[in-house]
């Protein structure tokens, strides 16, 4: 957990992409495709809350 | 009318809309209007009823609009202002109609210095973490206290309210559309980075006391902010090539900032902002309440077709000839004509804008700025009886 919480900076755009939870993952077993489109989709949504809050 | 009939005229007002505001020359004028709190009380709802329950907002749009011949609308869903989430997280930013203000009253901003001048350096450096680890809490009194039961609470409600929202209004619109015949006029939002640090992060008197204290800070924030503020108009719009994403601008109308301080501090990130979305083929509805007339020869140095410039107290023969070879205008009826004028001083205005600002195309009627509560619908209809009288080419 304290990994985790260490300074993470996102892009623009991103709150926490497919490929940085990836790099914490030793292996994906399934299609990673489907999953990144998944990951990626939910957090340009999560991304859009938070910045909702400024862009008023 | 068939589905057919009403599929057809909604490819006809896309098509004459979408060639307007590339500068194009369309068959007539497009006619562009907003929903907004002017139109509850002539559909016999509240403000609180239309703002909680969309399907409410649509009947309006229904009872009000289905025989106006107009070819664009905008604002179903008020301004894509959630009630149920203002309330679950108990945003202190944003007092509405229901649990803070009475059913008929208009929402009200609580402006305040939110982001202290202290937190500029934390803000620069990891813009989206201290949105939500500082911003949030300070705003929402259900979320003050990150990682307790009620604020994990508040988050869960305010992002679930906020899809649920999303949903429902990307129904409505489609419904609209389809029974209407009503194309989109916007899809997306952006801001200049000075109005997102001034209008709800510094607050006016946080930022005009910046410029004097620390400039360089502004400066940095909103280059932070020029990513985000692109990648905001990407992700809301969904990357619509079509349709623009809107730009309500604010501190950059004059006299907010001297011009020699909008060349400072508000110009340049906002011309980023705008240049990048224009990379990905996005235009932006350049929506210029007030004043912009000392600025338009810098407005004009942005690419060809990137915006639609909306004409409120603007000179608009200066607009017009500054800018009407590279940009589509938009506007040049003032909203108080609305309110207190007559149909008669409404059409005439109409047809005066028409002459000045559409020849040649690359013009869409509306009015200029907000449509404000206490607008005329005798008013209303006849601007847009007048936009297809004299808008003919």
């Amino acid at each position: 957990m304290q990994e985790k919480n260490k300074e993470f900076v996102p892009e623009p755009g991103t709150c926490l992409s497919w490929e940085a939870k990836k790099a914490e993952l030793e292996e994906v077993p399934g299609k990673e495709e489907i999953v990144k489109t998944s990951w990626d989709g939910l957090d340009k949504q999560a991304y859009s809350f938070i910045w909702w809050f400024v862009q008023r | 009318m068939t589905e057919n009939k009403v599929e057809a005229l909604y490819q006809e007002r896309l098509e004459r809309y979408t060639t307007a505001i590339k500068n194009g020359k369309p068959d007539r004028v497009p006619i562009r209007f907003s929903i907004g709190e002017w139109a509850p009380r002539y559909a016999g709802y509240t403000l609180q009823e239309v703002y909680y329950d969309l399907e409410k907002q649509k009947e309006m749009v229904e009872k009000l609009m289905s025989n106006w011949d107009l070819d664009t609308i905008r604002g179903i869903g008020f301004g894509m202002i959630p009630p149920a989430m203002i309330d679950s997280m108990d945003l202190d930013f944003y007092h509405f109609p229901g649990m803070n203000l009475a059913e008929n009253q208009s929402f009200q901003y609580n402006e305040k210095e939110y982001m202290k001048a202290e937190d500029y350096d934390e803000f620069i450096a990891n813009p989206t973490e201290w949105v939500l680890n500082h911003y949030l809490p300070r705003i929402s009194k259900e979320f003050d206290s990150p990682g307790s039961y009620r604020s994990n609470l508040a988050l869960i409600k305010g992002s679930m309210a906020m899809q649920q929202f999303a949903g429902q209004l990307k129904e409505v619109n489609q419904e609209i559309s389809r029974n209407l015949g009503f194309a989109p006029a916007i899809k997306g939002i952006t801001k200049a980075p000075f109005d997102s640090l001034g209008d709800t992060l510094r607050g006016m008197k946080g930022v005009l006391m910046d410029i004097r204290r620390r400039p360089e800070k502004i400066k940095e924030a909103c280059e932070a902010l020029v990513p985000h503020n692109i990648n905001y108009g990407l992700i809301t719009g969904g990357g619509d090539t079509t349709i623009p994403v809107f730009a309500p601008l604010h501190r950059g109308a004059y006299p907010f900032l001297s011009p020699p301080h909008w060349e400072e501090f508000y110009w340049p990130t906002l011309k980023k902002t705008i240049e990048g979305l224009w990379e990905h083929g996005v235009s932006v509805t350049f929506f210029a309440e007030g004043d912009w007339t000392p600025f338009l020869e810098r407005i004009a140095e942005l690419p060809e077709k990137s915006i639609q410039f909306v004409v409120d107290q603007t000179d608009a023969t200066q607009a017009k000839k500054v800018l009407g070879d590279k940009f589509c205008l938009i506007g040049g009826v003032p909203t108080t004509l609305l309110s207190y004028g007559s149909p008669e001083e409404v059409e005439e205005c109409v047809k005066r804008t028409i002459d000045e600002l559409a020849p040649d195309g690359g013009y869409v009627l509306d009015t200029g700025s907000v449509v404000m509560a206490d607008a005329r619908l005798e008013n209303i209809e006849a601007l847009i009886e007048a936009g297809r009288k004299y808008g003919k080419y």
